[in-house]
Parts: C-alpha cells; sequence; structure tokens
C-alpha cells in the first residue's frame, strides 16, 4: 500500500484555537476512505489541511507526490458554497477544472474540451451541457461538480457533503456513481459526510470526528454496535438488511 | 436646438465629455458584472463616497497632493483596509461597510466646512463631477485606466470568473483567491477614484449596478453578459448627453436616467418571456 496522506500526531485549528489534536492517520492509494462527524467537529478543517489550504498548528502532515508530480486533489464543495447567480453553462463549469493545467495567459485548447466532454459523460451528464448549472436539480448538479473534479484529472477525489439535502433516489445514485469511479476508475476517494448512512455500505475504513473525539479503522471494526453506542452515549443497533448495513439508534423512548 | 445642431455642439465642443463618459460608462458596467455577481453592490458605493472623501481632503490647506493623487490613495488605502475587515467574523460586514460609507460622507462634510480655499458650491460641484467640464488630463488618465483595467481583465478572465463563482475550490487548485480578489478591488478602486473624479459619484455607482443588471436580465451566457452590460454601459452616455443637452437637464442624471431605462424595458422583456 502507498500512503498518500500521513497524519503525524497533528494539531489542527485556526489561530489560538485548536479544533482537533493528537490525530495521527494515513491514507493509501486506492482508498475509499470516509470522515464522519457534526457540523463543526472538525472534518472541514481536517479537509483544509489536506487539501493544503490550512497549515496544521503542531505535527506532522505529509502529502507524498504522485507518480513524479505533487499529488493532485480532485475537490468537490458542498453545493450551497456555490453562488449561482451567474447563468454559467454545465461545461463552463467543468472547464474551470481544467483552469491550474491550462495556466495563466493560456485559453482553453482542443484537448481540454474533449476532457471536459469526456467527464461529463463519465458522469452520465454529458447532454446537459449547455445547460445553465443554476437551472440543475441537486443531483445533476452534484454531477457537474464531480466531472470538473474529474477534469482535472486528480489522484484523489475529495468529496464535501455530497448527498447533503438530496432526494432518497438522487443520494443513491450519488453514491453509486462515487463508488463506480472507485472501483472502476481505481480514483482514491475521501468522502466526508455528517450521515453514517452515507458511508456504512461504501467506504473501507472510516474516521468518526466528533467532539474531542477522533477514531480511525475499517469500516466494520469501527461501526460496531459497542463502538457507536459508547460513542453517541445511546443503543445503537448494527443490522442487516439485504445484505446492507443498517444503523438504528435508539431515542428517549426506548426503542 | 435642432437634433444636428446638439449632435455637432457635443462633438466640436464637448468631445472629452462625450469619449470620457463613454469609456467610464463602459469600464464600470463591465466591472459592475463582478460586483453585482460577487453581491458587494455596497461596496460599489462606499467606494465611490470614499473616492469622493479623498479628493475633498486635497483641498485641506496642508495638503499638497493632486486630486486625483489624493483620490486614489484614500480609495486603494479604503480597499486594502475594507478587505482585513471584510474577512473577519466579528462584525457584519454590511456594518462595516455602512460605517465607512457615513464616515466618508460626514468626513466630507466637515472637510468642505473648513476649507479656505474657494467656494464650497464650487468644491461640491469638483467633488461630485462634471462632464461636461472633463478635462484632457483627465481624460487621457482615464482612457490609460481603461486600457490597463480591460487589458488585466481579459488577461485573466478565467481566473477571476473563476475566483468569483467558486473561490473555494480555486484555492484547492492552487489559485491565490486572496490575491485576485485584491487585485479586482485595487482594480475597481482605482476605476472609481479616477472616474468618480471625472464623472461623478451618481455616475460611477449608477453604471456599476443598472447596466450589469439589465444584461442579466436579457441574455442567458456569461460572456454576453459581460458584452451586452458593456455595450450598455457605453451607449447609455450618448443618449443620454443628448437628452441632456435637448432638454436642458444635468448630464449625470439623465445618463443614469437613460442607463435605468434600458434596465426597467429589459425587465419588461424578461417578465413577457417567461409568461
Amino acid at each position: 500500500m502507498t500512503p498518500l496522506i500521513e497524519f503525524q500526531n497533528a494539531a489542527l485549528g485556526y489561530g489560538r484555537k485548536m479544533v482537533l489534536q493528537n490525530i495521527s492517520f494515513t491514507i493509501n492509494a486506492g482508498d475509499y476512505f470516509g470522515m464522519v462527524g457534526p457540523n463543526g467537529a472538525g472534518k472541514t478543517t481536517l479537509l483544509r489541511v489536506i487539501l493544503g489550504t490550512l497549515k496544521p498548528l503542531s505535527g506532522e502532515v505529509k502529502i507524498h507526490a504522485h507518480a513524479t508530480e505533487p499529488l493532485r486533489f480532485g475537490y468537490v464543495p458542498q453545493r450551497d458554497t456555490i453562488d449561482y447567480i451567474m447563468p454559467y453553462t454545465a461545461q463552463e463549469v467543468v472547464m474551470m477544472g481544467r483552469y491550474r493545467q491550462i495556466g495563466i495567459f493560456h485559453k482553453p485548447q482542443k484537448h481540454d474540451r474533449d476532457i471536459v466532454l469526456e467527464s461529463l459523460q463519465h458522469v452520465d451528464i454529458a447532454d446537459l451541457r449547455d445547460w445553465p448549472f443554476k437551472d440543475l436539480s441537486g443531483g445533476q448538479k452534484q454531477r457537474v461538480l464531480i466531472a470538473r473534479a474529474l477534469a482535472s484529472k486528480p489522484a484523489v477525489l475529495i468529496l464535501d457533503e455530497p448527498t447533503n439535502g438530496m432526494d432518497l433516489s438522487s443520494r443513491i445514485a450519488i453514491l453509486e456513481l462515487i463508488h463506480k469511479l472507485h472501483e472502476q476508475d481505481r480514483l482514491t476517494v475521501i468522502f466526508v459526510t455528517h450521515l453514517l448512512d452515507d458511508v456504512a455500505n461504501y467506504v473501507k475504513r472510516v474516521a468518526i470526528v466528533e467532539w474531542n473525539f477522533f477514531q480511525v479503522g475499517e469500516i466494520d471494526d469501527v461501526l460496531t454496535e459497542k463502538n457507536l453506542s459508547s460513542l453517541y452515549q445511546m443503543p445503537v443497533q448494527v443490522t442487516h438488511i439485504d445484505g446492507s448495513k443498517v444503523i438504528l439508534a435508539g431515542g428517549p423512548r426506548g426503542n | 436646438m435642432g437634433t444636428n445642431e446638439i449632435i455637432s455642439t457635443i462633438i466640436a465642443e464637448f468631445s472629452y465629455a462625450l469619449y470620457g463618459s463613454i469609456i467610464v460608462g463602459a469600464l464600470c458596467a463591465f466591472l459592475g458584472v463582478y460586483i453585482v455577481a460577487k453581491r458587494v453592490v455596497f461596496l460599489g458605493a462606499v467606494l465611490t463616497q470614499v473616492s469622493v472623501l479623498g479628493l475633498a481632503i486635497t483641498f485641506l490647506p496642508f495638503m499638497m497632493v493632486s486630486h486625483t493623487v489624493g483620490s486614489l490613495a484614500v480609495t486603494i488605502l479604503s480597499v486594502i483596509i475594507l478587505s482585513r475587515l471584510l474577512t473577519g467574523k466579528k462584525i457584519p460586514k454590511d456594518a462595516v461597510l455602512g460605517f465607512v460609507f457615513v464616515f466618508s460622507i460626514a468626513a466630507r462634510i466637515l472637510i468642505m466646512q473648513k476649507t479656505p480655499k474657494v467656494e464650497v458650491s464650487e468644491i461640491e460641484n469638483l467633488l461630485r463631477g462634471d462632464i461636461l467640464f472633463v478635462t484632457p488630463e483627465l481624460f487621457y488618465m482615464m482612457l490609460g485606466v481603461f486600457v490597463a483595467a480591460l487589458a488585466v481583465h481579459g488577461s485573466f478572465f478565467k481566473e477571476f470568473t473563476y475566483i468569483s463563482f467558486d473561490a473555494e475550490t480555486a484555492r484547492t487548485q492552487g489559485f491565490s483567491a486572496n490575491f485576485w480578489e485584491m487585485l479586482f478591488y485595487i482594480i475597481a478602486a482605482i476605476v472609481i477614484a479616477v472616474a468618480t473624479h471625472m464623472v461623478g459619484d451618481i455616475f460611477v455607482f449608477g453604471f456599476l449596478v443598472v447596466p450589469p443588471l439589465a444584461a442579466m436580465l436579457l441574455v442567458k451566457r456569461v460572456k454576453s453578459i459581460f458584452l451586452l452590460s458593456f455595450f450598455i454601459g457605453a451607449l447609455a452616455p450618448v443618449f443620454g448627453l443628448f437628452l441632456a443637452f435637448k432638454f436642458d437637464f444635468p448630464a449625470s442624471p439623465t445618463i443614469v436616467a437613460v442607463a435605468s431605462a434600458v434596465l426597467i424595458l429589459a425587465w419588461v422583456l424578461n417578465v413577457l418571456r417567461h409568461r
């Protein structure tokens, strides 16, 4: 296994505000890695450190080179962080994923346009390429953002809450698409969500990021009834229906 | 005056006013697309008032700098300070902008009360800009700003649009969002400072907002919005100046009224199109 990202006893935060400490884990090439936790627990801080837009307060974070060039991330942000006021078409949005490779002072060439079309086809929305991004459904928007990340030809695909606010069918379709990208394209995937259900049946390894708590492990080792009940301080049941893992949390009514 | 006589008078005697208002209108309308897209319209209003304050400061007895230099210096300094204040989370952004807006107006009034150089009304005219009396020096300076601003924006169109659309992802690809944002706002500050000195705050703020909005209602492609806004910004002053001469109206408000009429027409067309 080739390590791509290594955290060694890192403390993460902003200025004097510590968000996470004693963080040590490794993400290897080919991993399908989930990060689960409530909003504000530190998932975004972790992501920023991985993406290089935030430096750790202490400790070490190593981002290893991939082949001969720096590790390239394909980042899919939360949809609601994007302002939809300007009517960019789907392919204009995907082309933004090529801007780094195109370089300053240069314009997109045929090669870039081919990659954009290929990326749109890969996520099954090539027919929507001339549609305004802002007029697409939540699921279609998410596919455009995934296509944009793929257009940068990344070694690691990072998705921040990709199923947020989606209906059930769109959510499953996006989860299946990400699974396909991991399985067929051998992409290393980091999937950030606040929903345990989103990662339970897809990722191989998971990090639970909670207030003052951080745990990393194989999905079957972390998502156990004992571990989750202890973590969430309530009875949690992990069961299987038709081969899929289902997590049920008992509420105050004792269910 | 007949139509031909008005046109020949404008071209012969007020050519700097005509060409100056065209380049200011076009440039402000182009930059205004970003201002509207970034939802920082109030910042445009604030910077026009800051640039007027910069002009007013040059009237103080101990100030030995030209009006344009004073206006540019104060506006650019304000952009740099605002860029720090607006990224903080302790004070709401619109409150910061509101403070700078009202402070600029209050400070300008106080400075004018204490300036001994000339009559207050004359200073007020200079502060507000007067299209009809654009000097060749000011026109050529504005022309230089026009060419430089468009050259930078033409060269870095994809960087500016990417940062404006999704700064977070652009940052993960190695683009320095802070650098591009700062470059954008410094260009905007220079344009607003020189343009406000030349044609006044109503014209400048009007053209930062009205043509972009009209273009957004009329066309549905990003590049078309920039182009159409640019052309509305360039053409509205021509018709506005003509109407100002024809009906003896003040030039700036008439030009803004023409642009506003285009916006209302665009809105009506947009409503009819979606019925």
